[in-house]
């Protein structure tokens, strides 16, 4: 036990004294915390959808930005005869907040033409109430004069169709597009919310894994490649060296990823009247979500981080590591897009086989605890499955670690040396 | 403290490297272990380490099981390696204190064989950035930082220059004075001559010579004399010597100055010397018993058996 210690403390001085780590940990922890602050002295809100929480004359400012954004420029050809009078276009697009002037052109051919010499920017080719064109020389994401048209001619059609069944418009549209009002009561849990949290830790689990796996397979490595691990082996025995290697690479993940999550949340927790608690979805993690996430996502790391130090024993040159690790990594692969495709059916079958297995668990079971229906009892088993298969993978580990103490050259496949454990003891 | 190693075999993918590998050391002696290159030596000290496991024998201290990581152990292995990117300082307390010494018994040993070894003004650096000579020196630091009873050393001269070679010949013999086991691998006899009352000879995995050093030379010296003559060269002494005296002596060796003879069965060296004495115009420059250099039974030994 003194030795793990001894072990364990050396490993992650190694971690943690690591310029990298300190940088890293610092910056990414010190830009989320401080991007929390933004809407404090940055109006977000456009962004964000939200009323702008910035002082009246920064207000004043953005309007003032508005008046002097260009107007775009927008021709017409209309056939139906509805659009006889302009100004309806234009309010409705001043409405939309797209300001728009538009011009009238003779003929399609025209229009398009005006198009695409861009003297405007977009052109309506009205044919009647139900079918139009839209020209346009580039279609970007941002382009919503079609929605905006679409929405006015519609609006034309069921006023013309109105006036055609002898319908009062005005009484017709009170009682058709009335709002219903509607408040949802979530007795469970609310998916739409757990659900982009539950999704950021999944990732966050598969980069600390990856990461953070890849390190011990390179500190294994970098004493076969020093010739270190002779006189390591010599001194104290495998188990103890691979262990404390990982608990080491396990503590020194947890305190970065726990510095750099507790400066975003406890930012976001002091300003979340700023952002409109529009970020509640990814930041406001419920404490007993947080906690199945802290059991399985250490569980899945340790599991892996075990395979990823006996990985590491079976090259002796760094850059041989993916030699080896990589068909672990493509299992750690497969599990994060399955898990991710997942979400919206964390109740199905897949989700819930992987839940049990010690290469998935990790994130399924703390998915379906966030999202999910699952009962206390399988989340028990899955985490002693989880936990039990960390002891087996430490232990394998440990044993091919030990193998490959002496064996330089060419990478060990996983194959020939799990049948040549039998030959270590 | 008495360390034994017996009839160890060891065998890598149906070749057998150790043939029944024997030998035994006690406090205050050192044993060398020379042999040919792939000879079995540091397959051997790696058995010893419990890096192999040996498929028999079995290896004893103070006939009680051996487990290296359970008796205080300096071991110096071929494959030289510590942590480049670690300061000096960190990896000594650290390899120390995997052996169970306490955290400042570590660092105040650390600085003892830093100091002996003249690098101590480095213990806050970074290994890498030392000289090979001087990350040598810390390697040896490392291996005694535990205060260890037995040390063993393969092949601990190799790279070294003839300074650092002469301080590790000094620490050597601190050690062998201070009551520890010593078994160091070398092929640079002269040291092995200098440090070790006993030897063990290994070629092709099995033990072809070992015992006391002192008789083995005694025993290798036996019955062969040297001779050099005033105004002869060897080559003249030695036709001579082959033509006149073979009834006498054969002749089985030479150096630059002299000729090792060996006396024929019934002949005494007073019945050679007289033989000599009669020969007109010789003067005897020397006359004496031929005591062999380990370099030599060395080569005749391992050479024999090749």
């Amino acid at each position: 036990m003194k030795q793990l210690w001894t072990v364990f403390e050396f490993e992650l001085m190694n971690f943690v004294k690591a310029k990298s780590f300190v940088i890293t940990t610092i910056l990414v922890a010190v830009l989320l915390g401080g991007a929390t602050f933004l809407p404090r002295f940055i109006d977000l809100s456009d962004m964000l959808g939200i009323e702008s929480t910035k002082k009246d004359s920064d207000k004043d400012d953005k309007e003032q930005q508005d008046e002097e954004k260009e107007a775009k420029k927008i021709a017409i050809y209309d056939e139906s005869g509805y659009f006889e009078d302009l100004t309806v276009l234009t309010e409705t697009f001043s409405q939309a907040e797209e300001e728009a002037t538009f011009e009238k052109k003779d003929s399609e051919a025209d229009l398009k033409k005006a198009v695409e010499n861009e003297e405007v920017d977009a052109g309506f080719y009205v044919v009647d109430d139900l079918h139009y064109y839209y020209y346009v020389v580039n279609n970007s994401f941002a382009d919503s004069n079609a929605m905006v048209f679409e929405q006015l001619l519609s609006m034309i059609h069921k006023q013309a169709y109105c006036a055609e069944q002898g319908i009062d418009f005005v009484s017709f549209a009170e009682g058709y597009d009335a709002p219903v009002e509607g408040e949802v009561q979530v007795l469970g849990k609310d998916m739409e919310n757990s659900f982009w949290y539950c999704y950021a830790l999944v990732i966050v689990v598969f980069m600390i894994i990856v990461l953070y796996g890849t390190m011990i397979a390179t500190s294994v490595t970098s004493e076969k490649s020093n010739r270190a691990i002779e006189v390591l082996v010599t001194s104290v025995n495998a188990d103890c060296l691979l262990f404390g290697k990982v608990f080491a690479g396990a503590v020194a993940a947890i305190v970065q990823v726990g510095v750099i999550m507790a400066s975003a949340l406890i930012g976001y927790s002091v300003n979340h009247t700023y952002w409109g608690d529009k970020l509640d979805m990814l930041l406001n993690i419920p404490g007993s979500v947080l906690l199945t996430f802290a059991v399985f996502g250490i569980g899945g790391f340790l599991f892996y981080a075990f395979l990823y130090g006996a990985m590491g024993a079976l090259v002796s040159k760094t850059e041989d590591i993916n030699k080896t690790a990589g068909s672990l990594q493509m299992v750690i692969m497969v599990v994060y897009f399955v898990v991710l495709a997942q979400l919206q059916n964390v109740d199905g079958t897949i989700m819930k086989v992987c839940s049990y297995l010690p290469i998935s668990s990790y994130s399924a079971m703390f998915v379906r605890i966030g999202m999910g229906k699952v009962s206390m009892v399988e989340v028990v088993i899955s985490a002693i499955i989880l936990y039990a298969s960390i002891f087996f993978a430490g232990w394998i580990g440990a044993r091919i670690y030990r193998m490959g103490t002496l064996r330089y050259g060419n990478p060990i496949k996983i194959g020939k040396a799990l049948k040549e454990l039998k030959n270590v003891e | 403290m008495k360390l034994e190693v017996k009839d160890i075999h060891k065998s890598f993918s149906e070749k057998e490297i150790l043939k029944g590998i024997s030998f035994s050391v006690e406090s205050g002696k050192a044993l060398g272990l020379l042999g040919r290159n792939g000879a079995g030596k540091t397959t051997t000290i790696r058995t010893i380490m419990d890096v192999f496991h040996a498929n028999s024998g079995e290896i004893l201290v103070d006939g009680k099981k051996f487990d290296p990581r359970k008796i205080q152990i300096g071991y110096l292995p071929e494959e030289r390696g510590l942590y480049p990117k670690r300061k000096v300082m960190d990896q000594m307390v650290y390899l120390a204190r995997l052996r169970g010494v306490s955290k400042k018994k570590a660092i105040d040993n650390a600085k003892k064989w830093l100091e002996r070894l003249e690098v101590i003004q480095h213990q806050n650096v970074l290994l890498e950035t030392l000289s090979k000579g001087n990350q040598q020196k810390v390697q040896l630091a490392s291996t005694l930082v535990c205060e260890p009873e037995i040390v063993i050393l393969d092949e601990p001269f190799s790279g070294l220059d003839p300074v650092n070679s002469q301080i590790l010949q000094d620490v050597v013999k601190e050690l062998i004075a201070d009551g520890k086991i010593v078994i160091f691998s070398s092929h640079q006899m002269s040291y092995v001559e200098e440090f070790c009352e006993d030897i063990v000879m290994i070629n092709a995995g099995e033990v072809v010579l070992d015992g006391n050093l002192l008789e083995i030379k005694k025993e290798y010296g036996k019955n062969q004399l040297i001779v050099s003559a005033i105004d002869k060269d060897v080559d003249t002494l030695s036709q001579m010597l082959e033509t006149q005296f073979s009834n006498m002596v054969a002749v089985t060796g030479s150096t630059k100055t002299e000729v090792i003879v060996k006396l024929v069965d019934g002949v005494t060296r007073m019945d050679f010397f007289k033989g000599l004495s009669d020969v007109d115009g010789l003067v005897i420059e020397r006359f004496e018993t031929y005591k062999p250099s380990l370099n030599d039974i060395f080569v005749a030994k391992v050479g024999e058996e090749a």
